[in-house]
């Protein structure tokens, strides 16, 4: 294992104090793993709040900022935060319109999450949940709902923070962030593994000359192991699974050409130039794009690729939204 | 024989720290299998910050407490799954030892591991057989229950029943998960012995090696 760490075990939270200062500007500690934006509660707007496990920045606290999530709660490396981190951040960024949580489907983000929810309750906060499931090779389409959250929150933040900046009711907020999961697909590749710091060996091995087709973030196993071979069949095969999930042809869509970590941008853009192939072949309109690393997987190599099925509601918030977060300014 | 004041359970419960953080890398590499490989991590963390919080803790401090301070540092310091289901487990094995000085008897003994077991199983809403921390638990349970009648010693029962508890995680491996990110594996899993069942057994052990320590 190489890292720029300290001890394994205090990877998080000297992470966490690094960030902090780092984004100072734009964001502030309000518990040991939990932060807010510098000006919330910001009034009448319905606060979003995201968390999950660490090993993923920018995803889920680097969107903390303008225009996305107003705070956040850090887990351990690929676990989900307590609820005492939530609640935190909850409570920051409450003005009274009401909190909305968003975050991946796992059963730990799931059981956390829940258990925020219901002690803010308690204390008279509103709060909502909107559980993203955009990971197409996870689960079949007629299990959706046991589908993991991956590379498409990214695009489905986009247009919640949006509709929240709008100071849109908590109702409308978590409507319009529904629509956008439901309207969202994504498939992931693996081609290495990673190391969680305090587990000090890779999480599984894959060997050098094969892939992970539907490998999730943490490393969880996906639906089969092929050989390496070159990109554009293998993005051919990924949009494949996308387009055969939800008909994309015809349609405007945002679209995400993911990074998970130990792939360079060079290798990010030869996948981007399929994607776009594929798009043109089938009428499918790009409204916006973005390319680069946002979900990762500490730093395994591979790469995800996501679409978000754009109505005109959908596509107006994305298109006018100024976004400027911790790790993500939108162009 | 065995004493098991709140004192004692604090030694009790830094050695059960001890003996997960020694199987670790065992832990992360069952769980590298069929999920994310974190759970020996998971688990160490968690221990690890239970043997903290309890360390602070003053002699004469009741048993019901020792395990209350538990639940709230493992919940702290995890989170994810396995967090609240061991927060809940030892917040009920606070609340039947409840005006408890000691925990000499096996009958108290089966009061926390029933309540500890209970509470994990509606919790995590999981049923026998869905290759969860609950095969290796409740038939832990129901093995000290049948000794109960006997009249074992409590450092012998509670060894047999970390035995059992250990021999259930093992049979684990012809399951199929229903419960957890390994169920999204379904019959790839088949052939792998769950690490949570894995890890309350060794849980288990421990408790009943510290409770023989004198």
């Amino acid at each position: 294992m190489k890292k720029l760490i300290n001890d394994p075990f205090e990877v998080v939270d000297e992470m966490f104090e690094g960030f902090v200062k780092a984004n100072d500007q734009i964001v502030r500690a309000v518990g040991k793993r939990s932060i807010a934006r510098v000006e919330s509660p910001i009034p009448g707007k319905v606060g979003i709040v995201v968390g999950g496990g660490s090993g993923h920045l920018p995803a889920f606290a680097g969107y903390v900022g303008k225009g996305m999530a107003d705070g956040a709660a850090f887990g351990n490396i690929f676990a989900s935060p307590p609820a005492k981190p939530i609640v935190e951040a909850t409570v920051a960024v409450n003005s009274g319109a009401g909190v909305m949580y968003t975050y991946g489907n796992y059963q730990g983000d799931c059981i956390n999450f829940d258990s925020a929810q219901e002690q803010c309750r308690e204390m008279g906060i509103k709060v909502d949940s909107v559980v993203l499931n955009d990971d197409v090779l996870s689960s079949p389409k007629s299990e959706a709902e046991k589908r993991r959250g991956i590379g498409g929150l990214f695009l489905v933040w986009h247009v919640a923070g949006a509709k929240a900046e709008q100071l849109a009711s908590l109702e409308d907020v978590v409507a319009v962030t529904r629509k956008a999961n439901n309207n969202t697909r994504t498939v992931g590749v693996g081609l290495t593994s990673c190391t969680v710091p305090a587990n000090g060996q890779p999480t599984f091995n894959l060997p050098d000359d094969e892939m992970e087709i539907g490998l999730g973030i943490h490393g969880e196993p996906g639906i089969k192991r092929v050989k390496l071979r070159p990109i554009d069949s293998v993005v051919d095969e990924m949009m494949e699974s996308i387009l055969a999930d939800l008909d994309y042809v015809g349609q405007d869509v945002a679209l995400l050409v993911n990074g998970l970590g130990g792939s360079p941008a060079e290798e990010l853009y030869v996948v981007y130039r399929r994607v776009a192939q594929i798009c043109e072949a089938n009428k499918i309109n790009i409204r916006f794009k973005h390319v680069g690393e946002q979900v990762t997987a500490l730093e395994m190599a591979g790469t995800s690729i996501s679409l978000m099925r754009l109505d005109t509601e959908m596509h107006d918030l994305i298109k006018n939204s100024v976004v400027q977060t911790c790790m993500y300014t939108k162009r | 024989m065995a004493d098991v004041t709140g004192k004692k359970l604090v030694q009790i419960l830094e050695h059960v720290a001890k003996k997960i953080e020694a199987n670790k890398d065992f832990l992360c590499e069952l769980d590298g299998i069929v999920g994310d490989g974190d759970h020996g991590v998971s688990m160490t963390i968690g221990m690890r910050g239970v043997a903290r919080a309890v360390k602070k803790l003053p002699d004469d401090v009741l048993p019901e407490e020792v395990f209350r301070v538990a639940a709230e540092a493992y919940a702290e310091d995890v989170g994810a799954t396995i967090g609240p289901l061991y927060e809940t487990a030892f917040n009920a094995a606070a609340r039947v030892s409840s005006k408890k000085n000691r925990l000499n008897s096996i009958s108290d003994w089966l009061e926390i591991y029933d309540a500890m077991a209970e509470s994990i199983k509606t919790l995590g809403q999981a049923e026998l057989g869905d290759k969860t921390m609950i095969d290796s638990f409740i038939p832990a349970v129901e093995h000290l229950k049948q000794l109960s009648l006997s009249s074992d010693s409590l450092e012998s029962a509670l060894t047999s029943t970390g035995e059992v508890a250990l021999s259930f995680a093992i049979s684990t491996k012809d399951l199929i998960p229903k419960k957890g990110r390994a169920a999204r594996l379904g019959e790839r899993a088949a052939g792998h012995q769950d690490a949570g069942a894995t890890s309350l057994a060794i849980v288990l052990q421990a408790f009943a090696e510290g409770v023989s320590e004198s």
